[in-house]
């Protein structure tokens, strides 16, 4: 009698016309609406609006004089000396910066990966560059580097008297990857250290017991457990250095109005940000974005290719989704 | 017996070179931040004389005091610091909606759009970033705050993400038993599920309010410089009236900037490191 009454009063309300499935349907979309509207006007549609700028000559401003140039723009990089240029640099910076980052986090990881006291406190202080934002990071880094006042050269001074390195304008890409490298290793050793923290002690333990040395438990235990962990930051690091606008940008603003980085770190987006933001090249830039965008995955698929010639393959023991 | 006692030597050999390299890291991983507050302390003219002096003769404390009287710091840091509360309450909001109903939901389509929040975390940021300008600007939505709020609306994948593998954990009872109570799907989510997510809220929020603060790309291309936020009032230095750059106290204003998100950093830092291992976002 009381269940009848129940259903009786719920069917009222219109609840039992529907089934359980699809009433937790209904649920679910009105959960994820706020994300999914933003994700197609947000992301869909300007994905989709700046594929179609790509074949236009639109200025930013008068949308009565576009006009649809086909596959120009992704012609144009041809005839424009900067994009090679940039390119090469966006190569190098990659080069310098990755293999730097990835062994020192890497290495942080380590030396913090023991039962030392006060581990914590120590995480934290490693990780402390990474919260500062990049623009105070580098006013930061300007005391140090700075061409006539900074102290490094003051430093190198001593033993080579009058130096006056540039590493913020002409010898900028090694003073951007140290900032860089500062200013991500606090990221990098946080994954690592999970990583590290997943190996089963037991392994260790037991090639100890069999009689390996330290060298040799990192190098046959260690590190090939660590590989895949090793790919993965390979792989965001390298879609990161891609798309590197932030630091030339900003570094672009010491004294000089005109806002132009110094050409050691004219990167490839900087390049493309110049063409909508100062030229008003809006379909040019937008087909440079694409084509970074191909580059990226290509040079991505690259490294996906090679993970089974140095990557370990059995999946982590259990539930390593992270 | 002898081998022993040397083996007992080369571990507290060890361990003290281990401690060694640990402080030697901190101190370098710290220098850049150091030399900047030892800076801020200087005279203009002591900040650029050669040879170099680390330490300012008499420290200038009345630098901290000029960035508040003499710079619009004050000004842009309360704008930069309420829409960062603003995007951190969107993004919060409707980023747990989305990841919990991720978790909790096996329903037709859901894993194929979770597959797209996936797909978003590797897609550079920057690929959409000028593609919607383009639109908002289109709009005539550039110079306001609309681009950050309607993108905090839209949530966030890597919080959304987030979310979902925290609501992952709870046990499948707990909602069963609120729905045979009768209770309905928002509140079960509102009053059961979201009490319970105070460490990933925090963080998130954390994780936004930060983004906001330290942003230079977003108010760069969107804002004018009477509306701008603090990431691009910072890259250059603040100017007196008659157009000279007052340097030194830039570089308070500067520690200034920092200093709360270091101060949160200190007290949230272990939920922040956990929600950094699970985004593989840097906070």
């Amino acid at each position: 009698m009381p269940a009848q009454t129940a259903a009786r009063s719920a069917s009222l309300f219109g609840r039992r016309t529907l089934t359980r499935t699809q009433r937790r349907t209904v649920a679910f979309y009105l959960f994820i609406s706020p994300w999914l509207l933003g994700f197609i006007f947000l992301g869909v549609f300007p994905l989709v609006v700046g594929f179609l700028t790509s074949f236009t000559n639109y200025d930013g401003l008068n949308l009565q004089t576009i006009k649809f140039v086909g596959f120009a723009n992704y012609l144009r990089p041809l005839n424009d000396p900067d994009v090679g240029f940039s390119v090469k640099r966006t190569i190098l910076w990659g080069m310098l910066n990755l293999p730097l980052w990835l062994v020192l986090s890497f290495t942080l990881a380590l030396i913090l990966n023991r039962e030392v006291m006060g581990r914590g406190f120590f995480r934290v202080m490693f990780y402390l560059p990474s919260i500062i934002p990049a623009v105070a990071a580098i006013n930061a880094w300007r005391i140090i580097l700075e061409r006539n006042y900074g102290m490094l050269n003051h430093l190198i001074s001593f033993f080579r008297p009058g130096t006056a390195i540039g590493w913020l304008s002409d010898f900028a890409l090694p003073g951007m990857t140290l900032i860089a490298v500062w200013g991500g290793l606090g990221a990098g050793m946080i994954i690592f250290l999970a990583g590290l923290q997943n190996i089963p002690d037991e392994l260790v333990e037991a090639a100890k017991i069999d009689g390996a040395n330290g060298l040799q438990v990192f190098r046959h235990i260690t590190l090939p457990l660590m590989t895949p962990v090793i790919f993965f930051q390979l792989v965001l690091g390298l879609i990161s250095s891609f798309r590197e606008l932030n630091l030339p940008l900003i570094l672009s603003t010491v004294g000089i109005s005109s806002g132009v980085p110094p050409r050691s770190i004219y990167l490839y987006m900087i390049h493309t940000y110049r063409q909508i933001f100062v030229h008003g090249l809006y379909g040019y830039g937008t087909a440079l974005l694409w084509l970074l965008f191909i580059g990226t995955v290509l040079a991505t698929a690259l490294v996906f290719w090679t993970q089974k010639f140095w990557v370990y393959s059995e999946a982590p023991a259990e539930g390593g989704g992270s | 017996m002898n081998w022993r006692r040397e083996g007992w030597f080369t571990k507290q050999i060890g361990r003290l070179s281990g401690y060694g390299i640990l402080i030697l890291t901190t101190i370098i991983l710290i220098l850049p931040v150091f030399f900047m507050a030892v800076a801020s302390l200087k005279q203009d003219s002591e900040y650029m004389t050669y040879p170099i002096r680390v330490f300012p003769k008499v420290p200038q404390w009345s630098n901290y005091a000029a960035v508040f009287t003499m710079t619009p710091f004050v000004k842009i840091a309360t704008r930069t610091g309420l829409l960062g509360i603003a995007v951190a309450i969107l993004v919060t909001i409707s980023s747990s909606l989305a990841g919990y109903a991720f978790a909790r939901f096996r329903v037709p389509g859901s894993s194929r759009l979770f597959a797209i929040v996936i797909s978003l975390l590797i897609v550079p940021g920057i690929v959409i970033l000028i593609p919607q300008f383009i639109l908002f600007a289109r709009l005539k939505l550039t110079n306001t705050y609309w681009p950050w709020i309607l993108g905090a609306i839209g949530g966030s994948p890597y919080f959304i993400f987030m979310f979902r593998q925290f609501f992952m954990n709870f046990p499948k009872e707990l909602e069963e038993a609120a729905e045979v109570d009768g209770c309905g799907q928002f509140r079960i989510f509102w009053q059961i599920f979201m009490p319970n997510a105070k460490p990933v809220i925090a963080t998130v929020m954390i994780f936004a309010f930060n983004g906001v603060w330290g942003d230079y790309l977003m108010p760069l291309i969107y804002l004018s410089a009477n509306k701008t936020l603090l990431g691009v009032a910072m890259a250059t230095a603040f100017r007196n009236p008659k157009g000279f750059d007052l340097k030194t106290i830039s570089l308070a204003a500067n520690v200034i900037y920092v200093l709360p998100l270091i101060v949160i950093f200190f007290f949230a830092q272990k939920n922040i490191l956990k929600g950094v291992v699970t985004s593989g976002l840097k906070g």
